[in-house]
């Protein structure tokens, strides 16, 4: 009996052994190992952003870098946010200008894209080739070719006009619009043919006018596809580096991007500091993406950032 | 006798044109806002930069730029003689150069690393929602963000996350500065660049993946295919005009690309490129013609690879 039952247990796990030596053939081995490299390779870099803005100043200045940070240390937090901190940033400051550039970007490309998206998907007018075309072109054209004419042009405009294109916030939005209208609109676009048109002609027949049909009709309808467009532009206008560089030269007016610049190449660096500003600037996108993955990828396949 | 028609009586076939004019007109109202941004903010200014460019605009006359003095191409000799811009020896590529090489090199590996992840992610297995969100995270989280995390990683002293690891397998004997020395410096932004943008050719071929029919491998199969034939005779051939299109479109965006080269090096080491060379002549010089200029260059090399890639694409399909 007692033999028996050992015998079995070994049979049981001699089984065990074999079932995992049959399962893993070669090509499963190597799926494996490449699937391993690549997961390490992209989130070894986010670890090591996140770790290192707990990292006290001797772990980051040591002789060897410190794989995991000795405690929840908080003092480049503390660098950022409390002004009785020594090196203290106002870095409040600049998440408020990037929030005050990008929300409204983001509800502006919504409305004035839902109405372009509109006219391309449902209606037909001369010329309609020749406007996509037109916003076609936003994609070739390099942002650094269009900064210098921008630049002047926009400089010339304000001295006119009597404002500074200088720190100027919402002429920074101005020129987040057109990054991102031409993506927006062939994004909602490619929604609204999606609606099928009966619903719509049914209630042009009943009388209703076309924009009381966008209105209840057709918006209601598209909710998932605004929000995501939103959500979308919103993160072109947050992480944009090169124009807030060129328009805003005061601390107090830079957006996140610009102020992580400063702080990395301000003559006393302290990484800590830096990675911590970019944790924060990070966490938020990657949450909304990860909440609207599925909308947010057939955006990224039509087309998508221009990046 | 248009007007000789009583308003009852107007033929059904004006009624139709007039709908259609009414609804052509509608379409103009709605898209004119998007229309007037483009072209106030892309259109116009692009052609302004043309103007530019044969023009000296500097930081004096700025305030006044539409009565710049015309300096013909004064400003195109200037850029093609700046030691920045041309090709000196193989050690000074000089930013043309630089930029082409840098393009191509880092489009072929972003491209074929998307192509494994593609494959990677095609085949089912537990997580694979997961890791596909994963894998989408360098191209959606901030490139100020990642790019400093990257030179934090590639810090040259032996603290240097990289240095570490290196020095303790025993690959490299001394601490290297990774960013600050030619030649590795190139090398390491084109792997950064493939490590940023992969997932959207992954993207792109995951798509199109998944449109192949099955039946095609099942019936490789039964003839006794070797995955690598299925992979040669089957997979490629299918993927052939999306990995044509991912190619060309990343292969203009990594030409125009400016912040991750700036962030990364600056332009230094050997990796200046033409966009980051058009922003030192206009906004370190302040030499807008001659950075309006540089640009134009930038869009004429651009212009040769389109007209290189719409000739060869169209001669393969007959």
């Amino acid at each position: 009996m007692k033999e028996g039952r050992f015998r079995s247990a070994t049979e049981g796990r001699l089984s065990l052994i074999d079932r995992l030596a049959r399962s893993l053939t070669w090509p499963r081995f190597i799926f494996a190992l490449t699937l391993i490299f690549f997961l390490t390779s992209i989130l070894f870099p986010f670890y090591w952003m996140v770790s290192s803005s707990f990292k006290s100043f001797a772990e980051i200045a040591g002789r060897r870098p410190a794989y995991v940070p000795s405690a929840l240390r908080l003092d480049a937090y503390k660098a950022l946010f409390d002004p009785n901190f020594t090196g203290f940033q106002d870095f409040g400051v600049n998440i408020l200008n990037s929030i005050k550039v990008a929300v409204p970007t983001a509800i502006i490309a919504v409305i004035i894209s839902t109405l372009g998206a509109y006219a391309v998907a449902r209606l037909r007018f001369k010329g309609k080739a020749f406007l996509l075309n037109g916003i076609l072109l936003v994609y070739l054209f390099p942002a650094v070719l269009l900064i210098i004419p921008l630049f002047a042009m926009l400089t010339q405009i304000g001295r006119s006009l009597g404002f500074s294109v200088q720190d100027n916030l919402p002429i920074l939005m101005v020129t987040y619009l057109a990054q991102t209208l031409p993506v927006a609109l062939y994004m909602l676009a490619n929604y609204f043919r999606t609606i099928p048109a009966e619903i719509e002609q049914a209630s042009l027949i009943d009388g209703c006018s076309r924009f009381s049909v966008i209105w209840r009709i057709t918006l209601p309808l598209s909710i998932p596809a605004l929000v995501s467009v939103a959500i979308y532009t919103f993160m072109i206008a947050w992480n944009e580096f090169l124009y807030a560089l060129v328009f805003l030269n005061s601390s107090s007016m830079f957006t996140m991007p610009i102020k992580i610049n400063a702080i990395f190449n301000s003559p006393d660096p302290r990484p800590q500091v830096v990675m911590a500003a970019s944790t924060i600037m990070t966490i938020p996108v990657v949450i909304l993406f990860l909440a609207l993955q599925r909308f947010l990828e057939e955006g990224l396949t039509a087309g998508g950032v221009k990046g | 006798m248009a007007g000789g028609f009583a308003d009852g009586a107007r033929p059904v076939l004006t009624r139709w044109s007039s709908l259609r004019a009414r609804e052509s007109r509608l379409a103009w109202l709605l898209t004119s806002p998007t229309g007037l941004v483009v072209f106030g903010l892309v259109i116009f200014p692009a052609i302004f930069s043309i103007w530019i460019s044969f023009h000296d605009v500097t930081l004096r006359n700025l305030n006044d730029v539409f009565h710049a003095p015309f300096v013909g191409l004064e400003n195109y000799r200037n850029v093609v003689n700046d030691f920045a811009f041309k090709f000196q020896n193989l050690r000074q590529w000089g930013a043309a150069v630089t930029s082409v090489v840098y393009s191509f090199a880092a489009t072929t590996l972003t491209v074929l690393i998307g192509l494994i992840a593609a494959l990677l992610l095609n085949r089912p297995f537990r997580g694979r929602g997961l890791t596909r969100a994963i894998f989408l995270f360098p191209y959606v989280a901030p490139i100020v963000s990642v790019a400093f995390v990257w030179r934090w990683i590639l810090d040259p002293r032996p603290s240097g996350v990289l240095n570490d690891i290196l020095m303790r397998l025993g690959l490299i004997g001394a601490p290297k500065a990774y960013l600050a020395t030619r030649g590795l410096a190139l090398l390491l932004v084109i792997i950064f660049e493939a490590w940023r943008y992969f997932p959207f050719a992954m993207l792109m071929i995951l798509a199109r993946l998944q449109a192949v029919n099955n039946a095609l491998y099942e019936a490789a199969s039964v003839d006794g295919a070797s995955a690598w034939q299925k992979f040669r005779n089957i997979t490629l051939p299918e993927l052939r005009y999306v990995l044509g299109a991912v190619f060309l479109l990343r292969l203009i965006w990594t030409f125009n690309k400016f912040d991750d080269i700036f962030l990364l090096t600056g332009g230094g080491f050997g990796t200046n490129v033409l966009p980051v060379l058009t922003y030192q002549f206009s906004f370190r010089a302040f030499n807008f013609g001659k950075g309006a200029a540089n640009a134009m260059i930038l869009l004429g090399i651009l212009a040769i690879f389109l007209i290189v890639y719409a000739r060869t694409v169209m001669r393969e399909r007959g």
